[in-house]
């Protein structure tokens, strides 16, 4: 008797194997749907304003204008803001817990951390506009609005009505949302390090900052830019929080603190009183989205390629 | 004789060629004590080995050399470890510069995430500063010496990480001694390299022990025969026997050496 006729068939493999093709199958045909929609969808906005609609900065529901580029850029400037703002603390973050903090500490504070990750986006949207936005207003806009020259580079830079609602505090809430995540994620990169490497650069005589610096975070980088390019989308996705705060003006952003949108936002608070070339427009906007966020995966996995250790 | 309390026996090398002794040396993990009043001369230059069996301390032992423990609170030595006549485990040493000159090489190969010339490079860069042609001579000279040279020499800024694991070790010998330490300890350095990648990293100890003092703790007794000069062997966290290999493996003077040398335990 040979083995093979030991064991019996498994009638079990084959429908696994079909299972397993069906969900990736699905998965591709949904991705594909959502472009042909989008497309679809969008066609009489792109077919009316070209190329123009990436470039143009009017959005005009009366006179049926729409350009997106206004949106376009605070996007991006929200999404960058917020990444530059999140990424430091979160290395820190990820660092004091894996190296420095006490066991006894380091586990209720990484809970705390996932717990704030699993706040939803409108709870911090509401905290942002009720709460956040006036005291940056009086506390940080106001006085540097009467004691800056208003045609200088920074008094340009800054200037804006004084209500909170704009680009910076919007980026601020999306650093506070995107930190605890990347936090606890770049903990677990930390964490995956074998002790012998970290044992290994001490037994050189690295001083805590050196080996964290020159060997635990090069160690890791693959690692981060995945999770600081996912962080990334998130921001640029991210609707319910921004559309609070961010002011939902449609003008290109000409100053940190002047109020914006980004596409999302533009999206979510549009979407109910659309209807003919608007809808399309806001349609177009959701497929820009896509593209944006799309290209910004495609850096991410030739940064990755390109990393050689 | 009961299990904890049995005799010890040490037969130290001539008192002035002496390069680092532990005297009366504990270990404790928080509360558990794993090293008990350790006492092991070692003598400059030269391969000093440990053996005994698995949690018999001697990994242990290893790790208070250069205070690589201190990296983990709660574990702490008492007694002396006098490197050179000072005792490191006073308060006032400076651990980095101790860790300068007594250099460590772990179980696992850890070559750090950059090139073969950068990890090479990388703990003489922390302390002194070298022109690229003086850094090219240093990790040229400390290559040679790990006999990793040959082999990597047309491909140095290849990632450390694409060596093989027998290569990757010797790189890691390389990086240890290219800062220049009077001791290198090495933890089973061989323990997951195959055989041929094991004699070559043999060959690399026996031509570092010239001006080198190796400590290397192994479960191998034949590897310890072959390459030391002075043999310790520990069990319960205890040096049962210390003295000259050759001694030690041929007429080992405590009966627990020869049953763990002979087989009969262990």
């Amino acid at each position: 008797m040979s083995l093979q006729s030991a064991r019996h068939p498994d009638p079990v493999d084959p429908i696994f194997r079909g299972l397993a093709f069906a969900a990736a199958t699905t998965l591709l045909l949904t991705l594909g749907g959502l472009i042909v929609a989008l497309m679809i969808g969008g066609w009489p906005a792109i077919s009316k304003f070209g190329f123009g609609f990436l470039t143009s900065s009017t959005w005009n529901p009366v006179t049926e204008v729409y350009g997106a580029a206004g949106p376009i850029v605070g996007t991006l400037i929200t999404a960058v803001l917020s990444l530059a703002i999140a990424l430091p603390i979160a290395v820190c973050v990820s660092v004091f817990l894996t190296q420095y903090c006490p066991k006894a500490i380091a586990q209720p504070v990484s809970t705390a951390i996932e717990l704030l990750a699993g706040i939803p986006s409108i709870v911090y949207g509401m905290w942002g506009l009720f709460v956040f936005a006036p005291w940056f207003a009086r506390t940080v806009q106001l006085p540097i609005l009467t004691s800056l020259d208003p045609e200088s580079f920074w008094g340009k830079l800054l200037a804006g009505v004084p209500n909170g609602a704009n680009i910076f505090t919007a980026s601020i809430v999306l650093a506070i949302m995107i930190l605890p995540y990347m936090s606890a994620v770049f903990r677990e990169l930390f964490r995956s390090i074998p002790p012998q490497v970290r044992e290994a650069a001490f037994g050189l005589g690295c001083t805590s900052y050196e080996v964290v610096g020159s060997v635990l975070i090069p160690y890791v980088k693959k690692g981060m830019i995945g999770v600081v390019m996912l962080g990334f989308g998130r921001a640029l996705g991210e609707t319910m929080a921004v559309t609070f705060i961010i002011g939902n003006s449609h003008r290109f952003p000409d100053s940190l603190f002047a109020s914006g949108s980004t596409l999302a936002s533009t999206i979510a608070n549009e979407f109910n009183e659309a209807s003919g070339v608007h809808l399309a427009s806001l349609i177009a906007l959701g497929l820009v989205l896509f593209l944006i966020t799309f290209t910004v995966l495609a850096i991410a996995r030739a940064l990755l390629s390109s990393q050689r250790y | 004789m009961s299990d904890t309390d049995f005799q010890s026996v040490i037969t130290p090398p001539p008192a002035d060629q002496l390069v680092l002794e532990t005297r009366n040396l504990n270990f404790y993990y928080g509360s558990n004590q794993s090293l008990f009043g350790v006492s092991m001369p070692v003598k400059r230059n030269g391969i000093t080995a440990l053996i005994g069996p698995s949690g018999c301390g001697k990994s242990t032992l290893l790790r208070t050399m250069n205070r690589i423990y201190d990296l983990y609170p709660g574990q702490r030595a008492e007694g002396e470890i006098l490197v050179d006549g000072e005792n490191i485990l006073g308060p006032k040493v400076d651990v980095t510069a101790l860790r300068a000159r007594v250099g460590m090489v772990f179980q696992k190969p850890t070559p750090f995430p950059m090139s073969i010339y950068d990890n090479v490079a990388f703990g003489v860069k922390l302390y002194h500063k070298k022109s690229k042609s003086q850094m090219d001579e240093v990790v040229e000279k400390a290559l040679r010496r790990a006999a990793l040279w040959d082999e990597v020499k047309d491909k140095l800024q290849k990632s450390g990480l694409s060596l093989s694991g027998g290569q990757q070790q010797r790189l890691c010998v390389a990086r240890g001694i290219a800062v220049e330490p009077e001791i290198l300890l090495l933890d089973e350095p061989a323990s997951a390299l195959d055989p041929i990648s094991t004699a070559k990293l043999e060959d690399t100890l026996e031509e570092l022990k010239r001006d080198l003092t190796i400590i290397i703790v192994t479960h191998n007794l034949q590897q310890a025969a072959r390459l030391s000069d002075y043999t310790g062997f520990m069990y319960l966290g205890k040096m049962v026997e210390y003295g000259p290999t050759e001694e030690l493996f041929v007429k080992p003077k405590v009966e627990r050496t020869s049953d763990y040398i002979g087989g009969r335990f262990g």
